[in-house]
């Protein structure tokens, strides 16, 4: 029905005697087919050119800006009509309800008068048909008689909001533009108009123009994500949103907050380009983890993903990056000599088949059982399990550190155990290990500076200069103090928070992408451990790396984790975006692991009046 | 973890003690021109003189000065024995770092070769070889480097293996270091008070094994050793110059096998913190 086609918007900048580059290009090379009956969301930043693409389908940039492209509605070219002729679709065939609606309402005119306003240039001269219909519509908002002769100030907002909902229904247009039509409302009037709209809707074409995520997956079926003008990526709202395929949709999803989300919000990082500075390429690239040269050159066209190309994106790099990949992995030991005879003897025996094939399965001890998972960039990965579940075996086989009995880890997509010496030395630079205990993983014998610039030296990464800045950056990164007595420190000088730090600024002084950390601050108190942690995720948004987080509580995972992982037994039983897991948790030990009743989690140790009363008895 | 040695050993009331005697010993040898009253090769007094106010310990039987035959001897016994334990201690290291960093058949055949080097009679084998070859200092010194490393190296070896699966090992092993670096930076400096221990024991070992080889007379001759002062004055047992030449000889030596056994010992308890605490006890 509307098919909106490499739709570019220009005005010409204020300040065009000061800047040879003058004009400011608010929509750039934009395309969008809407078909009959489809609800489309537009998401973005303020500034990312929402309100400009409405304004341009309602014919009211044409005056102001340099229009090129295409818009055709039911084949015919909007962007040729004259201003006579958009009066006549405006208001009938093509009707928004605008932003900041409090200002459109004429103050002086009683509410009735206006709405039946459209329909009277619609059907010039039926004055009672219109009143009747307006009328009609406002009821149908949910406004009772006893508005229809209200002046607009007298009213609140969100009656005002149903009161233009109620003017851009009554002449029944064919596409309904909505331009944030909750986001300056309550909580609780946002919820009724949502409802509202949801209901009127049903069966329209509309087009949602919102930065509230939440209201655009309420209202659109179809989600296109803006961002400087430029689309980034479509698809059904449901997928854009909960598993966003560009970093940006990502990061705006990361940005919002919601009362499901378990996790802490995360601005994205940078700032939003002002319009004379559009970046050019992908417009997203100065902000992007994963840029690569290309994309700060050429824009990346909106192509097909998934399996059945019903979702488009634009991004060089096909979209947030897969990092790190294992199949089926299965870690065991052997149990033979005398520990492995212990622990054979320790386990009950029953019949002599049983015995026999007991013995026979039990003679390796499988600490990791066919496990595979994807971690991509900037993303947190959140194992979770009890101890003895295998999560630490599994870190250390995905960071490289032991090798598998069986199956493969991929990073970027290129198999752990079969790399050429570049390749590996690139690996050892990008994936890093944050070891459980970092007080053991930290020679005693050398001092912080030491410690820390040792990946440098190992790997020959810069002269002496360069290597003593990245270990100063990587120490500011961690909140360590840089002055030359602290660099002289020696460990057992050291809190264990201080060395959990030193730990962390060793792991990351090589700029890794990925870095697997093994209880990272299981040894802290409540305080250092949240420091380390935001830490962690600070540093994962600004520097876009994925963290592959072991835990072994629950609270932090959710607050830390994109996706968590629930461990038992060396497979993972459970995986899935983290509130989901925390509040919809699908396997009985995941709910143990959240307490939930009737899961065989009964309290352990009796509280003291409980304690008491036994005593007494 | 990080352990003052010289402070631990100075606490230790015997490792002090030994430190000094040690120290003692370091300045006769280095200052033996200076403080022996003549030259020790020149014939300086009628043979076999009692002791007087210009020879404190009488002469011997080609009439050259015992005491000063005894504070050069200081520095043959020191000489041969720090070099032999140096070289001996450093074949430990390598062969123990080999076989505790490669496992696999490397291991398997310097660890035999230490189970036969263990067996093997170390004094007999030194004697039968000097018999054949004259030894001079030099010689002993590579003698005693080739035979006394055994026992060091199946320590080093053993501690290696704990070494090597330790965090920071691991960790730099991650970072993409090799063997050598690891060998270098994170495994020899954590081996260094066990070198120092198997320095002093080995030196020990070497100053014994020196006496005892020269007291059977298998020493270059013209050398001024301890042992060969035993050697000589044992044919004079039926006079009274057995009081000023063999017993000087004889104390010298246990004085200088006690003073390293007992930083030794001192060193070791240094080392092991449950034996450390009882020496704060016994403080």
């Amino acid at each position: 029905m509307l098919e909106i086609e490499g739709l570019t918007v220009e005005f010409l900048s204020q300040q065009h005697t000061h800047h040879s580059h003058s004009n400011l290009k608010v929509l750039d090379r934009v395309s969008l087919t809407v078909q009959k009956g489809e609800k489309w969301g537009i998401v973005g930043e303020s500034g990312s050119g929402k309100s400009t693409l409405a304004l341009t389908l309602m014919g009211m940039t044409q005056q102001s800006g340099i229009i090129t492209g295409s818009v055709k509605f039911h084949g015919e070219e909007l962007l040729d009509k004259t201003p006579d002729q958009w009066e006549k679709l405006r208001g009938s065939v093509i009707s928004m309800v605008m932003q900041q609606s409090g200002e459109m309402l004429t103050p002086t005119l009683p509410l009735l008068e206006q709405v039946m306003e459209p329909y009277l240039k619609m059907y010039p001269g039926h004055k009672e048909q219109a009143r009747i219909s307006a009328g009609q519509f406002l009821e149908r908002v949910g406004l009772n008689p006893s508005f229809f002769y209200r002046y607009p100030f007298t009213m609140s907002g969100g009656e005002v909001q149903r009161a233009l909902l109620a003017m851009a229904l009554i002449t029944e247009p064919e596409l309904l533009i909505l331009d944030e039509p909750v986001s300056s409302l309550d909580a609780r009037t946002k919820a009724d108009i949502l409802d509202l709209l949801e209901e009127v809707t049903a069966g329209c074409t509309v087009l949602v123009i919102s930065h509230d995520l939440q209201s655009v997956t309420r209202l659109a079926d179809r989600t296109a994500v803006l961002y400087c003008g430029a689309i980034l990526e479509t698809g059904q709202t449901k997928e854009c949103l909960q598993e966003p395929a560009h970093p940006y949709t990502r990061a705006l999803v990361r940005a919002y907050p919601t009362l499901e989300g378990t996790r802490e919000l995360q601005g994205i990082r940078g700032e939003f380009p002002p319009l004379d500075q559009r970046p050019g390429g992908c417009p997203f690239h100065p902000r992007c983890t994963q840029a690569l040269e290309i994309c700060g050159r050429k824009r990346p066209e909106l192509t097909g993903i998934g399996t059945n190309k019903q979702r488009l994106l634009s991004c060089h790099r096909g979209g947030v990056v897969e990092l790190l990949r294992c199949e089926q992995v299965i870690q065991r030991y052997s149990l033979s000599g005398r520990a492995g005879r212990n622990y054979l003897s320790s386990t009950p025996a029953g019949g002599k088949d049983k015995k026999k094939a007991r013995k026979e399965a039990s003679r390796y001890l499988e600490a990791v059982r066919g496990v595979s998972l994807s971690l991509r960039e900037g993303e947190v990965y959140a194992l979770v399990g009890e101890s003895g579940s295998g999560k630490s075996t599994l870190g250390r086989i995905l960071a490289g550190v032991d090798r598998p009995y069986q199956g493969t880890v991929f990073f970027q997509g290129q198999s752990l155990g079969r790399m050429e010496a570049k390749e590996q030395k690139e690996l050892n630079r990008n994936l890093q290990m944050l070891f459980q205990n970092s007080g053991e993983a930290l020679s005693h014998r050398f001092n912080v500076y030491d410690l820390v610039v040792e990946p440098l030296q190992i790997q020959k990464i810069g002269d002496r200069e360069s290597q003593k800045e990245a270990v100063l950056r990587s120490l500011e990164w961690v909140n360590l103090p840089t002055s030359e007595h602290f660099l002289h420190e020696y460990p057992h000088h050291l809190s264990g928070g201080e060395l959990q730090r030193v730990a962390l600024a060793r792991a990351l002084v090589m700029e890794p992408k990925v870095l697997v950390a093994d209880e990272p601050s299981a040894s802290l108190d409540a305080s250092v451990q949240a420091k380390v942690i935001k830490l962690l995720l600070h540093l994962q948004n600004e520097r876009g790396f994925a963290l592959f987080l072991i835990t072994h509580d629950l609270a932090l995972a959710a607050k830390a984790g994109d996706r968590i992982g629930v461990m038992q037994q060396g497979c993972i039983v459970e995986e899935g975006p983290a509130s989901r897991v925390i509040h919809d948790p699908q396997h009985p030990y995941t709910r143990s692991l959240l307490g939930w009743p009737g899961q065989n989690n009964s309290r352990v140790f009796p509280g003291k009046l409980e304690r008491q009363m036994l005593l007494q008895d | 973890m990080h352990v003052n040695y010289w402070k631990e050993l100075n606490k230790d009331r015997l490792g002090r003690k030994g430190l000094y005697m040690v120290a003692l010993l370091g300045v006769v040898a280095a200052g033996a021109g200076w403080l022996a009253p003549h030259d020790p090769f020149a014939y300086v007094a009628p043979p076999l003189s009692a002791p007087s106010w210009s020879h404190p310990l009488g002469t011997n039987e080609v009439g050259q000065d015992i005491f000063s035959e005894l504070l050069y001897g200081a520095r043959t016994t020191l000489l041969v024995g720090s070099a032999a334990a140096l070289f001996s201690t450093f074949f430990s290291l390598l062969l123990g770092l080999l076989a505790g960093l490669f496992r696999g058949w490397v291991e398997r055949v310097l660890l035999r070769l230490v189970d036969v080097m263990l067996v093997i009679p170390v004094f007999l084998l030194a004697l039968l070889v000097a018999a054949y070859v004259q030894p001079g200092e030099v010689t002993l010194v590579v003698l005693f480097a080739f035979l006394l490393w055994p026992p060091g190296a199946r320590i080093i070896w053993a501690q290696v293996l704990s070494l090597r699966s330790q965090g920071h090992v691991a960790a730099a092993r991650h970072f993409g270091a090799g063997t050598g670096y690891v060998a270098l930076r994170h495994l020899v400096p954590e081996l260094y008070p066990l070198l120092a221990v198997n320095f002093i024991q080995v030196v020990r070992r070497a100053v014994f094994m020196e006496a005892g080889m020269a007291f059977l007379g298998v020493f270059d001759p013209s050398q001024k050793s301890w042992g060969l002062m035993l050697h000589y004055a044992r044919d004079f047992m039926f006079t009274d110059a057995w009081l000023w030449w063999l017993l000087p000889s004889a104390l010298a030596i246990s004085f200088t096998i006690i003073a390293f056994a007992l930083v030794g010992y001192a060193l070791e308890a240094a080392l092991d913190p449950r034996l450390r605490r009882q020496t704060y006890v016994g403080n």
